[in-house]
């Protein structure tokens, strides 16, 4: 009531006609109440503390959402399959000269069939990694992908608590390194990519075992590109090096020795902090389908023990 | 009727808004995916007028707020979305004119720049993870592009839609053009 009062009369020049004072009150009443809304609610959720006000809010809509983003995300898989067919072409062109043979038999094969067994082989891959790191992998799928003009790079995946899945574990997929969990409710968790702006990853040289940070620039697609940064003054890193993480205190939020990408150009000498270097993921972010979350750390760091064999790059 | 049309609208934003996450993603442009939530209160504000367009705003908003995977500070987009639906249902008032292609465009255009720099502006005073000025015309750019196209479709199915459930008392009200 006492915002109704305070509405404002209405000005010559705004109202042509002859206005309702009191429906124009109303509406003025609904806006400012809206935008009191909304910034009660950034209030609440801006020192973004575990214990945030809005987080039953979110694990509610993460429950509600969740199937429906499962759903959804299954609805279109034929679709996806189809274009992912597009965007392999030149690849499979230069491949099939040698896999004749092995096509014949896949020509047998149902058209449907093509996406599951896409995935199969992925989880397959994933499945070795994680038996050659010694790691313990929840697998999942990716149901939500953030959009760009959030500014955040996060997917959705459909682990969740129920599967051991906890905030600050390392995902990671058959080709590296993924990301981490920043949030988990009962059936989903939201995964921060390594690509977001926001993400920094402790990185080592495979090649001298010198120690750096990898951030994110916050660039979608598949050409989206790393900053690592040494720590040591002398290192020397060189295109085609390959970098695994180094691992964080107690495993989490980064497991060691998962692969992470190449270095593809070094940079300018830089002072104190040592070398920079751009370094390629070895997972394309925007491709993402199947990936496992890792819920038991190694015994020990495997190294570089999970780096993929050179001549195969 | 109104209950009815609360649901409605409520239905049709739970659509829009796991549509937004989980498949339409896989058809983004530069990484930009379809505001299709946006596109969808757009339609609800040009329908009904500047109250519904910010309450649907601010509704669908929230849910992009919470739905994962959003890792910003909830809140943002619901205010975004709730200027943007008041601007929309401003314009039709302004009309008071049987709603063409080329207002929905205008309104669009109009709406999605305003949503995404209150989305950007709040990133930026918050410092959640915001994103230099080029990067947000960029992005703003092929948004608008984006939306456009997506929304002389949606618009009219929403507006045409949620028509369905208004009284005749509604439709003269607004469209007798009374007021703003």
């Amino acid at each position: 009531m006492v915002l109704r009062e305070l509405g404002a009369p209405p000005t010559k020049g705004v109202v042509r006609s002859t206005g309702v004072p009191r429906e124009l009150r109303r509406r003025r009443t609904v806006l400012a109440l809206v935008i009191l809304a909304s910034f009660t609610l950034i209030t609440l959720d801006a020192r973004r503390s575990p214990s945030s006000p809005i987080d039953p809010l979110r694990n509610a809509a993460a429950s509600v959402f969740g199937p429906l983003e499962s759903g959804a995300t299954s609805a279109v898989e034929p679709v996806n399959g189809l274009r992912d067919r597009f965007a392999e072409m030149d690849r499979l062109v230069a491949e099939n000269q040698r896999l004749t043979e092995e096509n014949a038999a896949l020509n047998g094969q149902l058209r449907s069939a093509e996406y599951a067994r896409q995935r199969a082989a992925e989880l397959d891959r994933l499945l070795k990694v994680a038996g050659l790191g010694g790691y313990t992998v929840a697998p999942a799928r990716v149901i939500g992908i953030g959009a760009a003009q959030t500014f955040t790079r996060t997917v959705t995946i459909d682990a969740g608590t129920a599967d051991g899945v906890r905030a600050d574990m390392t995902v990671l997929n058959g080709d590296g390194l993924v990301g981490r969990v920043v949030r988990a409710t009962e059936g989903t968790a939201t995964v921060l990519l390594l690509t977001d702006a926001g993400s920094t990853v402790g990185g080592r040289l495979e090649r001298t075992m010198s120690l750096g940070f990898l951030s994110g620039r916050g660039q979608v697609g598949s050409g989206a590109v790393l900053d690592f940064a040494l720590v040591d003054v002398r290192a020397q890193p060189k295109p085609g090096d390959r970098l695994v993480t180094w691992g964080s205190r107690g495993s989490a939020p980064y497991v060691a020795g998962v692969p992470i990408g190449e270095v593809i150009s070094v940079g300018a000498f830089q002072g104190t902090f040592g070398s920079t270097a751009v370094v390629r993921p070895y997972v394309d972010a925007s491709r993402l389908d199947t990936v496992g979350v890792v819920v038991g750390p190694p015994a020990r760091d495997p190294r570089d023990a999970v780096l993929p064999p050179r001549q195969g790059r | 009727m109104r209950t009815l049309r609360a649901a409605v609208a409520g239905v049709v934003l739970v659509l829009a808004v796991t549509l937004q996450v989980s498949a339409l993603p896989h058809i983004a442009i530069a990484g930009v995916t379809c505001d299709l939530a946006l596109i969808v209160v757009v339609g609800f504000g040009l329908a009904r007028g500047p109250e519904f367009g910010a309450l649907t705003g601010f509704a669908g908003g929230l849910l992009l707020d919470l739905v994962p995977p959003a890792d910003h500070t909830a809140g943002r987009w619901a205010l975004a979305l709730a200027l943007a639906g008041y601007l929309a249902g401003l314009l039709r008032r302004e009309g008071a004119t049987p709603v063409g292609p080329g207002q929905v465009g205008l309104s669009v255009v109009l709406c999605t720049s305003l949503a995404h720099l209150a989305f950007a502006g709040t990133g930026a005073l918050l410092r959640d993870p915001s994103a230099d000025a080029g990067e947000v015309v960029t992005r703003l750019g092929v948004a608008i592009g984006y939306d456009v196209l997506a929304a002389m479709v949606v618009v009219p199915l929403v507006m045409w839609g949620i028509g369905r459930f208004g009284t005749a008392q509604d439709r003269r009200r607004l469209t007798g053009g009374a007021s703003l």
